[in-house]
């Protein structure tokens, strides 16, 4: 790994002009109040160093690349030190290719080959449009986006884009542990009950998608996406009964899904409107079939800005999968918000929060940072996690926490 | 005859040069180019003197009204990458999209959230726009020097197609280079903003002032942009002005 960094770091020598680079190296601590029921620990550290360089050999070509190596005290990573391509280990590898990626572009053309980021649509924290973004859910509520391995084709003329997007390697979603306190298997009964994760053949199938964005005015987009479900559901595959208890074996697997949706953004006197609506559909019986949307109002006053909105769900068909994790259809039915306040040009301070319609769940997050020169920021934050074991944020109740980051970027 | 005839295009001149509106479209026109490029350094200097420096790249292509710009972060390191696109039309305010690579997306930056400072900057997002003249009404005040340079004090009023913060505000432009030496902005009898225009040097035949400090009045804070490698007329490409561009050069 050493070797790969240090060629990394050479590069930029090397090309000069034509090469350049960013990166950081942060340390996080995070403090969890109380124990869980099967983890206790309350401490966790975990430090990632981030490199990310471009490359640009010709006017109309760049190459970019990123990699990330990790450590932590808790487990997240995994202890084998290979380098990881594919982002489908169970745990966040010690050290990965987070991008790698050729990008020619000739006039109104842009292709993009390579594992790439793409994020479509408008909305924040719930985005059912944004279909080629598979996210890293280990610690659920401070999750990253992983790359997908991808080829991207936009054509942008005046106004309008189209863009085609064909991948040939499915990326799921990294999901909580199932030995650790993001776990949504939790047991919810006074009996012991062990849940052994069987894991899951990762579908082998391509995923394709296209989307139309229009930006006059008035913002919007039509996108249809066709591939798998990055976030799992699980089918038990077997139940034992033992003397100490019950012990349910679980197997993942990924559904197909058929995405149509659209989002828009339109500035009014007052504050932006944005809205984002997807149905869902799958040839697989054991999916739910069902409809995302959200409706989202945002500001920009002084040093303010606020984002409130409400995200909803509806579903058309129950599958007969036994159990999910879906953390973008467990923030529906939910009233979101976010306020940022600019202290100064080196301070500022944000919150965040959920809150189920029901009153059956709550989080509240605040964020305090602080730069200290111009390569060091310190960043406290604050987690309230609150509500009933049945719903998708209460399950976490035992989970608030307080983490201190320190980051040094160049 | 001759000599009656230059005597009446001086007279004619002089009353030319009295028009406002006359006078700002000669300072945009002896400002105009195809291309500009420079690299800033901004110095953030809060209330309490504390200062932090940023770095910026900026592009432009077309003049005026009718330009795109890019301007991308490259210091501190953690704002490195982070970009603004600003597309000015001649007959309303410019569309403006900001993308932040941590999260890989672009964000619109909607009309009324442009009084916004830009990234702790004392810099509005709208003060990053180009104004076109047709877009306001112009009222010649007076003479007054500034920093010791005959300038004449215009006054610019928003028309009602474009929407700006600023109610009104006072241009002070040098009588012998066409230069802008000084911008006030206002919001009803409000000062709000302060742009001083300093060392100005010929580059390319076009006074270009390297200097710029905008003062936050309400926050009693300023920022010196200092504006250096500065080019213009370099061949540029429309298709490096485009959310695609955008992304893939961030």
């Amino acid at each position: 790994m050493r070797v790969i960094v240090a060629l990394l770091l050479t590069a930029a020598t090397c090309f000069g002009q034509a090469y350049t680079q960013r990166g950081f190296i942060e340390t996080r601590g995070t403090f969890y109040p109380q124990k869980a029921a099967i983890d206790p620990a309350q401490g966790v550290g975990e430090s990632l160093f981030r490199y990310e360089g471009f490359y640009r050999p010709a006017a109309t070509l760049q190459i970019a690349g990123a990699v990330d190596v990790r450590i932590d005290t808790h487990h997240q990573v995994g202890r084998d030190f290979k380098l990881s391509w594919q982002d489908r280990e169970i745990r966040r590898p010690v050290s990965e290719v987070r991008r790698l990626s050729g990008i020619y572009h000739n006039g109104p053309l842009t292709f993009e080959v390579g594992k790439q980021f793409i994020r479509w649509g408008k909305t924040d924290i719930v985005t059912p449009t944004d279909r080629f973004a598979p996210r890293d859910f280990l610690n659920v509520m401070d999750n990253e986006f992983l790359a997908v391995t991808a080829a991207r084709l936009n054509y942008e003329k005046g106004a309008n884009a189209i863009e085609a997007v064909w991948s040939p390697r499915f990326t799921p979603s990294r999901i909580p542990l199932v030995d650790q306190r993001w776990s949504p298997l939790v047991p919810q009964t006074e009996f012991t009950i062990t849940i052994r994760d069987l894991r899951a053949s990762v579908p082998g199938g391509p995923q394709s998608g296209i989307r139309w964005n229009h930006t006059g005015p008035v913002e919007y987009a039509l996108s249809v996406y066709q591939g798998f479900n990055p976030l799992p559901s699980f089918d038990v595959v077997g139940t034992n009964f033992t003397p100490e208890g019950v012990s349910i074996d679980l197997q993942r697997f990924h559904s197909k899904m058929l995405m149509a949706g659209g989002d828009i953004a339109i500035p009014t006197p007052l504050f932006t409107l944005k809205s984002e609506a997807a149905h869902f559909s799958s040839s697989d019986d054991r999916a739910d079939e069902y409809a995302l949307y959200v409706v989202q109002l945002e500001r920009q006053s002084g040093e303010w800005f606020f984002v409130g909105g409400y995200a909803g769900e509806a579903i058309t068909r129950n599958g007969s999968r036994a159990a999910t994790f879906a953390p973008d259809r467990g923030l529906t039915k939910t009233l979101l918000g976010r306020a940022g306040y600019t202290i100064d040009a080196n301070r500022g301070v944000a919150f965040e929060t959920a809150v189920r319609q029901n009153g059956d769940g709550l989080w509240v997050k605040g964020e305090y940072s602080q730069a200290f020169g111009q390569h060091w920021r310190a960043t406290l934050n604050l987690t309230l996690i609150r509500g009933k074991l049945g719903d998708f944020l209460g399950q976490y109740r035992q989970n608030s926490h307080a983490f201190l980051v320190l980051r040094y970027s160049f | 005859m001759s000599k009656c005839c230059a005597i009446a295009f001086a007279v004619l001149w002089i009353f030319r040069q009295q028009d406002p509106r006359q006078i700002v479209e000669e300072a945009q026109r002896r400002t105009t180019s195809q291309s500009q490029r420079y690299e800033g350094t901004l110095q953030v200097v809060d209330a309490k003197n504390k200062i932090t420096e940023k770095r910026w790249q900026y592009e432009r292509l077309g003049s005026y009204g009718s330009s795109k710009s890019v301007l991308r972060f490259t210091a501190p390191a953690e704002v490195k990458g982070v970009a603004l696109l600003v597309i000015n039309h001649t007959d309303r305010a410019s569309d403006q999209w900001m993308w932040t690579p941590a999260i890989n997306r672009e964000r619109r930056i909607a009309l009324q959230d442009r009084s916004t400072r830009f990234f702790g900057t004392d810099f509005s997002f709208e003060d990053l726009e180009e104004r076109d003249t047709d877009q306001f009404e112009y009222k010649l005040i007076g003479q007054e020097p500034v920093d010791g340079s005959a300038c004449w004090k215009v006054q610019s009023t928003p028309r009602q197609s474009k929407a700006s913060q600023y109610t009104h505000s006072y241009v002070w432009i040098q009588r012998d280079k066409f230069a802008i030496a000084q911008i006030e902005n206002y919001s009803k009898d409000q000062l709000v903003r302060r742009a001083r225009y300093t060392d100005i040097r010929n580059d390319q035949g076009i006074w270009t002032a390297h200097k710029i400090d905008m003062h936050d009045l309400k926050r009693n804070s300023h920022t010196i942009l200092t504006i250096e490698k500065l080019q213009y007329n370099l061949p540029m490409k429309d298709d490096a002005f485009s959310l695609q561009a955008l992304r893939r050069e961030s």
